[in-house]
């Protein structure tokens, strides 16, 4: 076995070696075809967990009406206390609000705060404690209390947590179909690659069976040039998102933070990375194969 | 070593190339498969090595039932038996040593046995001193030693020899004759297919004459 597979890599790197233009062109085409996937993959994982991330400080405010009854406000502090999934809740008087406005936009705008009146509400602030299920949480405690008597509005941004949602769903979409475009091109792409081998080497192809070898025996090294071609290709592609990603992290490291909240540009984790290298094997055998297998029927007996 | 009963071939089933071809080859024969071009010599030697099928009737070499065979496991049959061309088919980019490893090397013989053998067969074929040139390097005739040599090397039950001097002139293809007549006294069966009679006057082999695909003498 162990010579077979010496005598199969040797093959490989002759084929290799004949074929270089060839074989670079293809690793090269499938390097482009990996990295732009890549990038998409990348994209929706990183703003994946900055949506996870960012998940986490969403909290429920529930703005109250400026004439609510003691009895009401009652109703409503009791339906916050009974409620298991909330971790705290934190009372914000009119006053209170417009102290907190007044201090955080005094510099930016003179004409806010030169105002006459208070035009804020009071308002509770709650955060529900840390669950896989958080935002639904949030959600569900907001449809069964936003109709209570004296409460004015709730805000937990879900516009825009809706809003990226269905751009995570279409960008989901997007790169299942996106890849199972590149896929395919790339599967036909080594397997054209392996053809001019195969048709370069026709002679000896034929010859070895002639003389005796084991169909295995013939397809083993075409596959693993087509293996070749397919992992190399996903190889330079990850180094090269690598780069990409170390670039990212160099270049908005800090000021982003606001926005990104401590977390950082994320490269692919160590399964996924497997994952990307695995898609590279299975296109180069599939890609092989299909033309090895084509050759290998038109030499069927008649 | 061959028993063919009752063989059929034709072209899309029109053009017939063997009709009713039935004979029997013991083991260590040599025999002569004779006739003019397109008598169906060489479809009859492709049948043998698997690389047609026939229409109708059975073969069995060296208790091998062709018909039966499949793709996957042809190899089995072709590993019995050794093939010559009249084109020799060499490696272009091989030295002769490589060629004749080659054959052994693709069905998995170890690095040791392959050098040893080659060198015996080379030996045999009187090419030691050739071992390193490249096909282009060499004559008519040392080419088709080089391809005997590799029919030879895997040690096969059977050799088939397809016009292996259609292209040499008649002192090489005295040479040439001589290393299949070496063979057959070391216990090999050789078919060996021509035309030349000046090799059918001089050697009184069994002969297997084929014309418009019918067998017409096999005495």
């Amino acid at each position: 076995m162990s010579l077979f597979l010496i005598k199969s890599i040797a093959i490989t790197f002759s084929n290799i070696k004949s074929n270089k233009q060839l074989f670079l062109l293809s690793v090269a085409t499938n390097f482009i075809a990996f990295f732009v996937l890549g990038l998409f993959f990348l994209l929706f994982v990183n703003l994946n967990v900055f949506f996870s991330s960012w998940d986490n400080h969403v909290q429920l405010i529930v703005y109250l009406d400026d004439n609510i009854s003691n009895k009401n406000k009652n109703k409503i502090k009791l339906l916050l206390d009974t409620n298991d999934q909330i971790e705290s809740v934190d009372f914000i008087s009119r006053d209170q609000a417009w102290a907190i406005f007044q201090n955080e936009f005094e510099i930016k705008s003179n004409f806010i705060t030169s105002l006459k009146y208070n035009p804020l509400p009071a308002s509770y602030v709650i955060k529900f404690k840390n669950d896989k299920n958080r935002l639904e949480n949030i959600k569900a405690f907001s449809l069964k209390i936003k109709d209570s008597r004296g409460i004015e509005s709730l805000e937990y941004g879900e516009k825009w947590i809706s809003k990226f949602e269905q751009f995570m769903i279409f960008l989901r979409g997007f790169i299942l179909i996106f890849g199972v475009l590149l896929f395919s091109g790339m599967t036909l792409i080594i397997s054209n690659t392996i053809k001019f081998s195969i048709y370069t080497r026709k002679d000896e192809i034929d010859l070895m069976s002639l003389l005796g070898a084991t169909h295995f025996f013939i397809k083993a090294p075409l596959v693993l040039e087509g293996i070749m071609q397919g992992i190399l290709g996903a190889f330079f592609s990850l180094a090269g998102i690598k780069l990409v990603c170390t670039y990212m992290i160099f270049k908005f490291h800090g000021s982003l933070d606001s926005i990104l909240r401590g977390v950082d540009f994320q490269f692919f984790t160590s399964p996924i990375i497997f994952s990307i290298l695995s898609t590279g094997i299975i296109i180069g055998i599939l890609g092989s194969l299909l033309s090895v297998n084509q050759f290998l029927d038109t030499r069927k007996l008649e | 070593m061959i028993k063919a009963f009752n063989l059929y071939k034709s072209y899309g089933g029109v053009s017939s190339v063997l009709s009713d071809i039935s004979f029997e080859i013991q083991d260590g024969e040599f025999v002569f498969l004779t006739g003019p071009s397109g008598a169906g010599k060489t479809t009859l030697f492709k049948i043998l090595f698997g690389w047609e099928k026939f229409d109708r009737g059975q073969i069995l070499v060296g208790g091998i039932n062709v018909g039966k065979l499949n793709q996957k496991n042809l190899y089995l049959l072709r590993r019995k038996i050794g093939i010559v061309f009249q084109d020799y088919k060499l490696l272009a980019k091989k030295s002769v040593f490589e060629n004749v490893a080659f054959a052994q090397e693709i069905i998995g013989t170890d690095t040791k046995t392959v050098k040893s053998k080659t060198w015996n067969a080379l030996k045999s074929v009187g090419l030691v001193k050739k071992k390193d040139s490249y096909p282009s390097q060499l004559s008519g005739g040392e080419q088709q030693r080089v391809s005997i040599a590799r029919a030879m090397v895997n040690n096969p039950d059977l050799i088939l020899a397809d016009e292996p001097t259609g292209n040499l002139d008649s002192e090489i293809s005295k040479e040439i004759l001589g290393l299949f007549e070496k063979m057959n006294k070391q216990g090999k069966t050789i078919i060996l297919a021509t035309h030349s009679s000046e090799i059918l006057r001089e050697k009184k082999y069994r002969r297997l004459s084929l014309n418009q695909g019918k067998l017409v003498k096999f005495n």
